[in-house]
């Protein structure tokens, strides 16, 4: 059915509208031009007419009726009807037998005569005018109309042969545009459809005229990038869950089954809870740690930062690592001079700073030399933890800083520790930078 | 017998809570709603509180700020699993003595709840004499049995600390709160190392050890006698 199909209906209802303005157009072009031409016609008529009256009251009585005679012969069109008649209307001469029932009141007017000298025709419809002779005879002259009734069925006839062609290429190009217009609402539609059901990768397609239509259909496709990118963003969030949780997990059943089959005495089981405790201390540690980085990105908690000396901040943090990096052999170095005040929260910078100097002591090389520094510019503090390493691979720098990201190297650590120092840098308004050609990761704090 | 109100909705929680503290003999006193709890505390005097966040009939915060406004100042400890950072600067304004984020160890609650119970007067006595140890936190040196024990200054904080809570578990994180005044959970044994080296300058060879590590929990400075 076609009313089913909106496509169709569509063109249906744009060519039905192209078509009823045609005709309506034509209706009126044709209305005007009769009316100017029927108005024309008249007046000329009403003039000869006029004429006609003046001619035969200036005519010697005596000479009308040859007068007239010899007019209606020279009138080889038989258009033209006049006829004297005396004053109690019998016929002197013409071509008309009698006077009409209406006269006019000295004006024209249309009525219907009696011609006598048209073969097989007893009524004609003229346009008359009657006009009294100075000796009391009335003279009746008039033009027949057959003319325009025959130019009026024309104009008719002109208008309907205009129409059909007019009204088919109407309804084609209603059809066509409204089909194109509805096509690409249709697709819209289509695609709008396809991402309720779950399809994100759909687009639009773009042409290039640069049209208004272009321009929107281009701003969804930016649209779905960016709902694209969110939703992968939740779900990667989710994929992070379940891959954090998932070994962990994996190691507590087993090392739970294990223990239920082969524990025989307390001590044996004690130790099976203690392992127990330890994955699931880990996996709380996972939680927090993913819960934490969801509550950085809510800079809602900006509103109770405080002022922070960051020297003081990083000799605590060297306090804090010192013995670890001393156990591993590693020396730990805090090159910190003046107090440099930031705006933050203490407990969340000396967890950055802390995770920055734990990689370094746990990926740097064996033995080497971890250096905790704070430089002053003109209007940064740069904080800058360097091991003797080559540091991140380039490759990698802009993956470590996503959720559960572990590098290449890396055999411990759940994967956060970064992402979280990068959530805690964006929360303060710092920048997280990797050098170009050593280990040195930065924190460039805007004072 | 010292009294704990515990308002916490949620049984199975509830319940784990109940047996520790029954099992580090405390007397717990359970429920499950504000209005409840209201009517605890006015029948009889508790200790301490430990009180939930997100309750049926509204915000344990709600309470603890109730009980401050009529100057009452039982210890309270804030549970929630609101987890926001905000959380726990809101939990200490409403009149909270400290605040412990679920998920968290039973063991932990337990520590705070007695570092809570007694609340020690610190940095008032410039001298502490506790068993063979005479620290002397002024001058900064600490002797065991009349050996100088060679402490850093951070150290003889440490050591100072677990001396004033002699017998109660301290957990890493309160540690970490209150020794270096940092508020986060640290990816490494850091605090360990700390310990374990403060460790061994304090318990010499054939001395009996003073500090004793709990497996999975925390530290406990036990005085002999």
């Amino acid at each position: 059915m076609l009313r089913a199909d909106p496509v169709a209906r569509t063109g249906w209802r744009w060519g039905g509208a192209l078509a009823a303005m045609l005709v309506f157009q034509s209706l009126v072009l044709t209305a005007i031009f009769w009316g100017f031409a029927n108005d024309n016609h008249r007046r000329a008529i009403e003039h000869g007419l006029a004429d006609d009256c003046t001619f035969f009251a200036l005519t010697p009585a005596e000479e009308r009726p040859e007068e007239l005679r010899e007019r209606l012969s020279r009138d080889i069109h038989r258009e033209q009807f006049l006829a004297l008649f005396d004053s109690r209307g019998r016929l002197i001469a013409g071509n008309v037998a009698r006077l009409p029932a209406a006269s006019g009141a000295g004006r024209s007017f249309v009525a219907a005569v009696a011609p006598t000298e048209l073969p097989g025709r007893t009524s004609d419809v003229a346009r008359l005018s009657v006009c009294a002779m100075p000796d009391g005879t009335r003279l009746l002259t008039g033009v027949d109309l057959d003319d325009a009734e025959e130019a009026l069925r024309l104009v008719w006839r002109s208008l309907l042969l205009a129409l059909v062609p007019g009204l088919l290429l109407a309804l084609g190009v209603g059809l066509m545009l409204g089909r194109r217009a509805a096509r690409e609402v249709d697709a819209v539609r289509r695609l709008t459809a396809r991402i309720v059901a779950g399809d994100l990768r759909e687009r639009l397609p773009v042409g290039r005229r640069g049209d208004s239509v272009s321009l929107l259909w281009a701003q969804v496709n930016a649209m779905l990038d960016r709902l694209q990118l969110l939703v992968a963003d939740v779900r990667g969030i989710g994929d992070d869950i379940a891959h954090q949780l998932r070994t962990p997990l994996t190691r507590l059943r087993a090392g739970l089954e294990r223990g239920l089959r082969e524990a025989g005495d307390q001590r044996a089981f004690e130790a099976v809870i203690e392992r127990a405790l330890a994955e699931i201390d880990s996996l709380l540690g996972v939680v927090a740690a993913l819960l934490r980085l969801r509550e950085l990105e809510d800079h809602e908690c900006r509103s109770r930062f405080g002022p922070v000396d960051l020297a003081h901040l990083l000799e605590d943090a060297c306090d804090l690592h010192r013995p670890m990096a001393e156990d591993q052999g590693i020396t730990l170095v805090c090159l910190v001079h003046a107090s440099t005040q930031v705006r933050g929260d203490p407990s969340l910078l000396m967890e950055a700073v802390a995770n920055l100097i734990d990689n370094a002591i746990k990926f740097g090389p064996a033995r080497g030399r971890v250096s905790v520094e704070l430089e002053r510019r003109e209007t940064v503090a740069i904080v800058t933890v360097r091991d003797d390493g080559p540091g991140i691979a380039v490759g990698e720098r802009a993956l470590v800083t996503q959720r559960a990201y572990r590098g290449a190297g890396a055999t411990r650590g759940n994967g956060l520790g970064l992402a979280l120092v990068k959530g805690i840098a964006d929360l303060h308004g710092f920048t997280l930078h990797f050098a170009e050609e050593d280990s040195g990761v930065q924190l460039i704090c805007p004072v | 017998m010292t009294r704990i109100l515990l308002l916490e909705d949620d049984a199975g929680t509830a319940t784990e809570i109940l047996l520790e503290l029954a099992a580090a003999g405390y007397d717990g006193v359970h429920r499950t709603s504000l209005a409840h709890a209201r009517a605890a505390l006015s029948e009889a005097a508790v200790d301490a509180m430990i009180v939930d966040r997100q309750l049926p009939d509204g915000d344990g915060l709600d309470l603890i700020a109730a009980l401050r406004a009529e100057g009452r100042r039982t210890p309270a400890l804030v549970l929630s699993a609101l987890g926001s950072l905000d959380d726990r600067v809101r939990g200490l304004r409403a009149g909270g003595d400290d605040y412990l984020p679920k998920p968290f160890a039973l063991v932990e609650l337990v520590a705070r709840l007695e570092a809570l119970l007694r609340r020690p007067e610190e940095g008032r006595a410039t001298r502490l004499i506790v068993g063979p140890l005479d620290l002397d936190l002024l001058g900064g040196t600490a002797t065991r049995a009349g050996r100088p024990l060679g402490l850093l200054p951070r150290e003889l904080k440490l050591l100072a600390y677990l001396a004033r809570r002699q017998g109660r578990i301290v957990t890493r994180s309160m540690l970490l709160q209150d020794v270096w005044g940092y508020t986060f959970e640290p990816n490494s044994n850091v605090v360990d190392v700390h310990m374990g080296r403060l460790r061994r300058k304090v318990d010499g060879e054939g001395e009996a050890a003073l500090i004793r590590n709990v497996r999975g929990q925390g530290y406990v400075f036990d005085a002999p006698g």
